[in-house]
This record gives structure tokens, sequence and C-alpha cells, in this order.
């Protein structure tokens, strides 16, 4: 056996550590909020959209990396749907993903985005069925 | 703000393809990409491997370049931006590719060829079966010769040397493996051989190609290794021996061979992680590993010019065949 660290790359970016963990029951159903980001846990937790949406498809889990050295760009929202998957971007460094059969957010949040933008508008945006 | 729906009512051009030995079923609203890359589908061999699907929809008013791209991937998804006109989303848990993509880049025949069909193998491989190495693969007479390493070390340079010396090309930097009835096969694609600016010392004829910042952020020459070298392209072949090369210093060559634990370690360490929601790609990529630690495998070690090596290597291959038969 070889002696030598085994450094395995995470080109993209899935390993990110995220310490801040919120769990909460609504009704029976679990939502969970991941990030390694204290304000966007928080923020994500407070809004209410996720519990609502939580309620709704049976638990869900929310987890949304900050992104410290990704490219800021301006750009429109872009929201491409296909099949189970919701994807919206808004430049290139931020990315929301809703499987929602799997009843799961994912994504990556620029550092030029503010977390109330986050949470009352990219998020919404999102989840809206009719957009 | 925009949006596009990929819905299958919308994409009303379909065709069964196949890339690497792995079917695809392509859905698209543009005939001209549709016929595209069935240029690009080889049928070859059933290895056995699951489908996979293209939903591709191009927005033929958009005339936006492709630009730098952008990856990212958490649990069973994977995306990908190449400018925002350009959108591309892997769902590896149900074996899909959706994107939205400008006229520019659907009309753009390398990128599919160069890119995103390797891409796509790379990003679904281990959900289908085909399962992507950090390994360039060379042929002769029947016989692949795996050649693994650590980013940078020259394994794109030594491979344009075999060629040199009558080797057939196979793969570059990543090979993709299928199980088939017991048996490896190694698929290449038809990705352009990477070689950094330093190589072109050995290689004259880089000279006449531009250097151009690659898919990995470095100055790089990408060449069609046919087209510049008139190297003979095989789409597959049974691999029989690996080498995991390294440099040195000193002029010379030294063979060391290595254990099977020792070369599933390093197999092992060159790929990326896959994340907990993938239990399944993650068995089958393993289960490759395991295979292709089976083959004999030494640790390649040499000092000169790549043309040296690939001779070197040359006289290896004809005196492991001369063993086998002995």
């Amino acid at each position: 056996m070889t002696s030598e660290p085994c450094r395995r790359p995470d080109l993209l970016r899935r390993f990110v550590p995220t310490p801040y963990v919120f769990s909460k029951c609504v009704g029976s159903n679990q939502i969970c909020v991941e990030s390694n980001d204290l304000e966007i846990a928080l923020g994500i937790r407070r809004s209410g959209i996720v519990q609502r949406q939580g309620n709704r498809t049976g638990g869900l889990l929310c987890k949304v990396i900050r992104e410290w050295t990704s490219p800021v760009d301006d750009s429109d929202i872009s929201i491409v749907s296909d099949g189970r998957l919701r994807v919206l971007y808004l430049g290139t460094g931020t990315i929301l993903i809703h499987d929602h059969e799997r009843s799961e957010i994912l994504g990556f949040i620029s550092r030029n985005v503010k977390v109330p933008e986050l949470v009352s508008s990219l998020i919404p945006a999102l989840l809206d069925p009719g957009g | 703000m925009s949006y596009v729906l990929i819905d299958q009512t919308a994409l009303p051009y379909s065709m069964e393809l196949s890339f690497a030995g792995a079917p695809c079923d392509l859905r698209t609203n543009s005939l001209e990409l549709a016929r595209a890359l069935e240029r690009l589908s080889i049928s070859c061999g059933d290895y056995g491997l699951s489908r996979f699907g293209m939903r591709v929809i191009v927005d033929g008013a958009s005339r936006e370049p492709i630009g730098e791209p952008h990856f990212r991937g958490l649990h069973h998804v994977v995306t990908a931006s190449f400018g925002r006109s350009n959108l591309f989303v892997w769902d590896i848990l149900r074996r899909t590719l959706g994107a939205s993509v400008s006229a520019t880049a659907a009309g753009d025949d390398r990128f599919w060829k160069e890119k995103l069909i390797p891409l796509t193998l790379g990003v679904l491989g281990c959900a289908i079966g085909l399962v992507p190495v950090h390994c360039a693969c060379l042929e002769t007479d029947g016989d692949g010769l795996l050649i693994a390493g650590v980013s940078g070390v020259g394994k794109s340079t030594l491979s344009m040397a075999l060629c040199e010396e009558g080797f057939n090309y196979v793969s570059d930097d990543w090979t993709y493996m299928s199980l088939c009835h017991d048996r490896i096969v190694a698929h290449g694609t038809l990705a352009p051989v990477r070689v950094l600016p330093d190589a072109v010392m050995h290689f004259q004829s880089l000279q006449k190609h531009c250097l151009q910042m690659s898919m990995y952020g470095e100055l790089a020459y990408e060449i069609d290794i046919a087209e510049a070298f008139g190297a003979q392209m095989e789409r597959e072949c049974e691999p029989r021996w690996l080498l995991f090369l390294e440099r040195m210093h000193r002029a010379g060559t030294e063979f060391k061979p290595m254990s099977i634990a020792e070369t599933q370690s390093s197999l092992s360490c060159s790929v990326e992680r896959l994340p907990v929601q993938l239990p399944e790609a993650a068995a089958t990529r393993e289960e490759m590993i395991r295979s292709v630690s089976l083959l004999p495998a030494w640790r390649f070690r040499y000092g000169g010019t790549p043309q040296f090596a690939a001779k070197e290597l040359r006289e290896f291959v004809v005196s492991r065949r001369q063993e086998v038969y002995a």
C-alpha cells in the first residue's frame, strides 16, 4: 500500500462543509437547512417559505453553499425546468436547484447576493410552479 | 427573467444514439443539432450499459457565444454554464442531461464533440456502467496500454510520442471503462489531446497550433491527434497493462511492479469522490477500479525525451507479449 496522502479533487465543490444545520418538524414533516454561512442558514429558517414547501411535499432538505470565489457578474434570472428538476441561474455564480420529487433545494450563492434577496426573491422564483 | 421549459412536446426530433458504447436517447427542437450529434454517434457493440437521456432545447434566436465554463455539483445534480445562454443540468440518479443552448452553441460541432459529449460521459458514466478512469489509453495489435499518473506528469506528451512509435490512439486524459462478460473494455471519446506549452520542445509541429485556454483554466494546445500526427484512432480496446507514469532527472527508464492494493489505491485517489446520495454509482466505480487493479501494473519512471520513453515502452510491450506466448 502506498503511504502517499490521497488528495481527491473536489472540482464541483460538492464537499464544502456545511456546519450550520437547522432541523425542524412542521407537523409530521422534517425540514432541514444546511449551509456553510450562518446568515444564509438563519435567513432560510426564518423565511417561512421553506416551511410552507415542506408542508406540501412531506419534508424538505435545503442545502445552500455561500461561494466566496465564484465569478460575480450582472445578469437576469434564468430558470430552466426539466422534468423533476428546476434550476435558477443568476449570473455565473448563483445556481439554485429544486428537485421536487426528492423535495430538495440545493444551491450555490455568489458573494454579491444578499440573504434577503435569496429568501424573498430567488427561492420563491425557484419554487413558483407557475413561473 | 427568462424561463425555459424542457418539455418533450417542445422537442419534436428524437434519435437513438451511442457514445463510447453507451446508448443515448436524444430529444431536441433542432434538426441541425440532431444531425450533428448523429454524426458523432458510433453504433458499436452491446456492452450492457444503461441508457441515458439528452434533452436539448435550442434558442434559435440567440447568437450568444460559448463562454467560460463554470461547473458545480451537489448531491445527484451537476450543472455547467458556458456563458449565460448555454446551461446544462445533469441528473445522475435519473441519468439525464437537460440543456438550454444558443444557436451558436448548437451549431458548433467541436463544442459537442470535444467538450459536451466527454463531459456527459464523465458526469453520468458511473451511473450507466461506463466508469471514467484518469488515464490515457494506447492500443497495439489489439492490446491496450493504460498510462495513469498525476496531472501534468506528461501522459499526453508520452501518448503523442507513442503514436509516432506506431501505437494507435484511444484516449488521452480520461478513459471510459465498461465490464462486458467479465472483460474490461476501454473506450475513448473524440476529445482532443491536451498538452502543455512546453511540449513544443519535443514536438516542433505543435508550433502550427494555437495555445488556448482549456476547460481546466490553463493554457494548452488542444489538438486532434489524427489530424496533427496522422495517428490511427481506435474506439475501444481491451487493456492488458497499466503503467503509473513518473518522471526522474537522470536519463533512463525504470519499471517497478506494483501490487494490486497499491494500484487500487493510486487509481482511487485520482478520481473525484462521489456523494453519499449516489451509492450505486459509487459501487459501480469501486468494482471497476478493483477490476482494473488486477491488470499487471508497473510504476514507470523515465528521464529524457518522450520519444526515448516511447521506444522503451515499445520494447517493453514486445517483451511482455513474448512472456505471455512463451
